[in-house]
């Protein structure tokens, strides 16, 4: 083996590698595979939910179980009733069996009302954080989605959701949740969730155009977040909560 | 040795070269065999995975326009009632299938009383402002003996009130009707007022002479808001309800078997109309525009 043609092959496997490396990292394209011209870096979604508005009706989870096709046993979103008596004892409950209607309850009530819950597609998300072959992410709009072809169905991110909204499809035995319906709001339309609330308690807009409804909303900071001391920086923004929901 | 370096004395240095490069192509492929094709694209995740969440799935829930291309009258009527706000779908379930196959596909029509219930019994979480009813306690108060009657028989789901009044032109009020976001009517309810107990706004408050006018009328136990319904939209306005169409009185006066002995006096219609000579020829007659002395005094000096 000569000196000369040593460092040749050097450097030919070198560039091969590093070309491998580099093909990586190219420049950014645009969001792929869709027929509409959207561009995801224009929008941060964000959400929200007056609950003073909510009836409990549950027609959220019906569009929701519709549209994404969401088996029984498990919920993307999910509407939880509240019920407090005079010593501050609360009782919880949700209708995910049947028809998903809830039922009057007797027993003394001092307040009572309804919280829906969604993934809150958290700026800094956990799940994201502890999956180990990457397939929780987030997009550049702002949405924490699930890559169900790289997903090993390991539970870890069900475990690390400080929200309870994600779950092990019973179908695929992989890691399942909200998309806030990525199909649609990428398509201009509303998730199905807000798109069937009869009383416009559940919102949905852009955090990066400051005209949207949601922002709005939010800059007169009336709301409040779930578990902010977690630190996940949630996009689901409440209104009027009662002081008992955490 | 004289200071002078043999060619053999890099041997050593050959063999690490040649470790590294090995490394370096045995890493190379084993990124390349692990780590799937566009991966690291957008961040720590496959970048394909997003077209793929964009595209697997079809939206399902087409939105009232869609519905309106077809069922523009039905629409239309919907969005000038109580229901204005409740979407197509909300009660008719995903409507891609029907609207693709224009119309030939069933789209669902729910029936029975849990249609209704779903949003409208009576529920202690439910806001005090939503109307919801115990619906045997409804139909005794408006005179249905026959339990199996569907609510539908009074109530068109479209136009529920038959209020003949656009909501988005109906006089927007500027009370906020409150009332009822605590009180609401649970049978525990301390009836004394506390100290901090914000202004009472009763109807009396501002229109106190047809108040008082009202209490003397056949109407006295039918409360303000029955007929002058009021619309809550947020924290500060509300619209407040006053047309309706004949249809509107009906809902109580209507003469139907189904009505027990005590219920509100009922009357046939339209018979009723071409009875009095008022049909067709005046068909914008409204009801209290002959029963006025029912209800209150139209003209009441304040």
């Amino acid at each position: 083996m000569s000196k000369e043609l040593s460092r040749r092959e050097l450097l030919k496997v070198l560039g091969a590698g590093s070309g491998l490396l580099l093909i990586h990292c190219g420049p950014v394209p645009p969001l792929p595979g869709t027929e509409t011209d959207y561009d995801w870096e224009a929008h941060f979604w964000g959400y929200a939910i007056d609950t003073t508005k909510c009836i409990g009706c549950n027609a959220c989870m019906r569009a929701c179980r519709a549209e994404n096709d969401v088996p029984e046993g498990v919920n993307r979103t999910w509407v939880e009733r509240y019920r407090i008596d005079a010593h501050e004892s609360v009782r919880v409950d949700i209708a995910d069996k049947g028809d998903y209607v809830f039922e009057p309850v007797a027993g003394d009530v001092a307040r009572a009302f309804f919280v829906p819950k969604i993934c809150n597609h958290c700026e800094k998300s956990v799940c994201s954080q502890v999956c180990p072959v990457g397939a929780s992410y987030m997009s550049k709009d702002g949405v924490v989605l699930v890559d169900h072809q790289r997903c090993i169905g390991c539970g870890y991110c069900v475990q690390a959701c400080p929200y309870g909204t994600r779950y092990i499809d019973p179908r695929t035995h992989m890691a399942d949740k909200c998309t806030l319906c990525y199909h649609r709001i990428t398509r201009g339309l509303q998730p199905a969730c807000v798109a069937s609330c009869p009383t416009g308690a559940r919102m949905f807009g852009d955090l990066k155009d400051p005209k949207s409804t949601l922002s709005t909303v939010l800059r007169q900071g009336r709301y409040r977040l779930l578990r902010p001391e977690m630190g996940t920086h949630p996009k689901c923004y409440y209104l009027g909560l009662d002081r008992e929901v955490v | 040795m004289s200071g002078q370096l043999e060619k053999n004395d890099f041997r050593h240095t050959y063999r690490l070269i040649a470790v590294l490069v090995l490394f370096v192509v045995g890493a190379a492929f084993a990124r390349w065999w692990a780590v799937p094709e566009t991966f690291g694209q957008f961040g720590r995740y496959r970048g394909a995975a997003v077209a793929s969440a964009r595209t697997e799935t079809v939206p399902r829930y087409v939105g009232e326009e869609t519905c309106a291309d077809c069922h523009e009258d039905q629409v239309e009527l919907h969005d000038k009632d109580a229901h204005a706000r409740v979407p197509c779908e909300t009660c008719h379930g995903p409507g891609k299938e029907h609207a693709e196959a224009e119309g030939e596909a069933p789209i669902a029509r729910p029936e029975g009383k849990g249609a209704c219930l779903v949003c409208h019994q009576r529920l202690a979480a439910r806001p005090g402002s939503f109307p919801q009813i115990e619906w045997r306690e409804h139909y005794k108060f408006v005179g249905v003996a026959d339990e199996s009657v569907e609510c539908t028989r009074c109530h068109d789901p479209h136009e529920p009130l038959y209020m003949d009044r656009d909501l988005r032109t109906a006089r927007l009020h500027p009370m906020i009707h409150r009332c009822r976001d605590c009180h609401q009517g649970r049978e525990d309810e301390s009836l004394e007022r506390p100290e901090n107990h914000p202004p009472i706004f009763e109807c009396s408050y501002c229109h106190g002479p047809i108040v008082e006018d009202f209490a003397g009328r056949t109407h006295a136990s039918v409360r303000c808001t029955s007929c002058h319904i009021f619309f809550r939209e947020d924290e500060s306005t509300g619209r407040i309800i006053r047309d309706a169409d004949p249809r509107f009185c009906l809902l109580c006066h209507r003469a139907a078997d189904f009505r027990s002995d005590d219920a509100p006096p009922g009357i046939e219609w339209p018979a009723h109309r071409e009875e009095m000579g008022t049909f067709p020829e005046d068909a914008d007659k409204r009801c209290i525009d002959c029963h006025r002395e029912n209800i209150h005094a139209s003209e009441v000096s304040q």
